[in-house]
């Protein structure tokens, strides 16, 4: 096995494997808070890209439009809690899956009336084209910077859950809704700014991925699947298990990739099949 | 004879109305019309997982495709008959069903959904990767329509085919929801906490719902490919799994035959709307959101309440006859 291959491949799987998170934090966070699965979750991803996209026609920064797509991305999933998924919550989870998936198709066919059927695509900004080589492996910046902007995501989210006060609303209501109702926590404040936290990460990783690969319709039917994976091999509800397993399906994905191209899809499938036929609840959830 | 069970009644009437579709001799109507039989079918059997037994599949069409594909295969390269394809098709559902069914029915809710999610796309993966088998993303193209043992290539011949599966299983259907077992399946659906006090186990009620739905599904998968003449993966992608949820809800989750009002339904808006209307998703999604907010009864559910309402308004009392509609 060649090592320097082995290592180019093992820092692709590191980033797409950030990508995974980028989207599976949002997943988990809105989760573990309103106990709903979004399943527009990767509808506003892609939505994040086509701002990006947008905001970088207008202003021609790269990073002020990453800033703007992904608080704009926020909003519109704040608003979607606002609007409609605040009127499911009493409903049972059947109901509340389907209204995601509503908003999903609505979304996503909003996204071609306003940006067209043709996948959109930005280039990376000069400072960010170039590469480190290391004994004959090529890293590029730009795949190095999504890999530290994952991580730092990973520990800001991190701290924000344990350190700050809101944190700490966030973590009351997760544990007991009533409760926390009891201690003078308004629910739904916790509930929209959940929301408008997960989606802002996911309208992130959506402008962060348009430089590398094109936007355009069906990315987000795809996405949805390897997040939901993530989702279920972490066990719902876990920010430190959700960052690992994203890395870890993302390195193993495309390895598979590599080494077996005939069945590179079917390996991660068969890892989420395995990891809940030996243990249901999850590597990192708890029963 | 008379028949005092709505249900029964339903279907033998709307029997009796598609068999005047082929008098009619337009082709157009005899192609939509097969098309929503076996839509029908496969939101039928998709209705008995979410509408009786309580789970929420998003995996649905791989038995769909497994049928499909199967009977595709068996009649391209084993023997070419669709009588026999259909047969073998119906049968592949068996493991698929067996397997996957032991695999996720230990969960339920939201696990489940994912799960089924999960595997229908691992069918998908697959479908698309083994392209020396299945022809990759070009599918299978020549399904035969005539055979060693039946030939029904006009089209008022392979109506009447569909016409005899669709009658046969959706009455077969309905005499199960409403036998013993049926019973228990809806006891599992009602209140799952309490259906072990019956002393019986809910993973083996769900398991054999999960494969009299999957069975169902596979055949109107095989009926598909015989009709089509060509499987793609498409069938195997998990927003075609979304359709029949799509149809069960638009006509009623709660109703035998709301699955088949909806399937109507469903047909005769894409149809219409795919012509005129680009983004028609769109409008589907609307629905989907206006269905979940607003009329969880579905179409069956508005037909059911406006009866009520017409018939107090109105003063006029004609004594019901026939059982409830609901089950």
């Amino acid at each position: 096995m060649d090592l320097n291959a082995f290592l180019v491949q093992f820092i692709i799987g590191l980033y797409k494997g950030s990508f995974y998170w980028l989207l599976a934090v949002g997943l988990t966070l809105i989760f573990g808070v309103t106990r709903i699965i979004n399943f527009a979750h990767a509808a506003f991803f892609v939505t994040g890209g086509y701002l990006m996209y947008t905001f970088y026609s207008y202003t021609g920064s790269f990073i002020l439009s990453l800033v703007l797509s992904s608080i704009a991305t926020g909003l519109l999933g704040a608003l979607s809690e606002v609007i409609l998924i605040r009127r499911v919550y009493r409903l049972e989870p059947i109901y509340q899956l389907l209204l995601t998936f509503g908003i999903a198709l609505v979304v996503n066919e909003l996204q071609k009336i306003l940006w067209g059927k043709f996948p959109k695509y930005l280039s990376i900004p000069d400072y960010l084209k170039g590469y480190i080589s290391t004994g004959g492996v090529n890293i590029s910046y730009y795949s190095l910077t999504i890999i530290i902007l994952g991580f730092l995501v990973f520990l800001s989210v991190y701290a924000i859950i344990n350190m700050s006060l809101w944190g700490l609303r966030v973590r009351a209501v997760w544990r007991d809704r009533t409760m926390a109702q009891i201690l003078r926590i308004n629910p739904h404040a916790v509930y929209t700014s959940t929301f408008f936290l997960g989606t802002a990460l996911a309208g992130l990783g959506g402008s962060l991925m348009i430089a590398l690969h094109p936007v355009g319709p069906g990315l987000g039917d795809h996405l949805i699947i390897y997040a939901f994976i993530v989702v279920v091999i972490t066990g719902l509800g876990n920010i430190v298990g959700a960052y690992i397993t994203s890395l870890l399906i993302g390195v193993v994905s495309s390895l598979a990739t590599w080494l077996l191209p005939e069945v590179d899809v079917l390996i991660v499938y068969s890892i989420a099949a395995l990891v809940l036929l030996v243990r249901p609840e999850g590597l990192f959830g708890e029963r | 004879m008379v028949i005092r069970d709505i249900n029964l009644a339903l279907i033998i009437a709307l029997t009796a109305l598609l068999l005047l579709v082929p008098l009619t001799g337009d082709r157009f109507y005899i192609y939509i019309t097969s098309l929503f039989m076996i839509y029908s079918l496969f939101a039928l059997s998709y209705n008995l997982l979410f509408g009786y037994a309580g789970l929420l599949s998003f995996g649905h069409a791989m038995f769909f495709a497994v049928g499909a594909y199967t009977t595709a295969l068996f009649t391209l390269k084993v023997l070419r008959d669709p009588l026999a394809g259909l047969v073998v098709g119906v049968l592949s559902s068996i493991p698929v069903a067996l397997v996957v069914g032991f695999l996720t029915l230990r969960h339920t809710r939201v696990y489940f959904a994912i799960l089924t999610l999960a595997f229908g796309m691992l069918v998908y993966a697959l479908l698309v990767k083994w392209r020396s088998v299945t022809g990759g993303t070009d599918g299978l193209i020549g399904i035969p329509k005539r055979g060693v043992v039946i030939d029904i290539s006009s089209p008022t011949a392979y109506y009447l085919f569909i016409l005899t599966f669709f009658t046969i299983t959706t009455i077969g259907l309905y005499l199960f929801i409403k036998s013993r077992w049926g019973l228990l399946v809806r006891a599992l659906g009602a209140n799952e906490d309490r259906l072990p006090f019956t002393g019986r186990s809910p993973l083996f009620i769900r398991l054999y719902t999960f494969l009299v739905s999957g069975l169902t599904a596979s055949l109107s998968g095989s009926l598909y490919a015989i009709f089509m003449g060509v499987v793609t993966p498409d069938i195997a992608y998990w927003t075609f799994s979304a359709e029949p949820l799509v149809m069960t809800l638009l006509g009623g989750a709660s109703y035998y035959l709301g699955p088949v009002l909806g399937a109507f339904t469903f047909i005769i808006l894409t149809t219409i709307l795919a012509r005129y209307a680009e983004y028609w998703l769109l409008l589907l999604g609307l629905a989907v959101i206006a269905i979940v907010i607003g009329f969880r009864g579905g179409l069956g559910g508005m037909l059911v309440s406006t009866f009520y309402t017409v018939r107090e308004r109105s003063g006029v009392w004609i004594r019901w006859r026939y059982s409830r509609l609901k089950i």
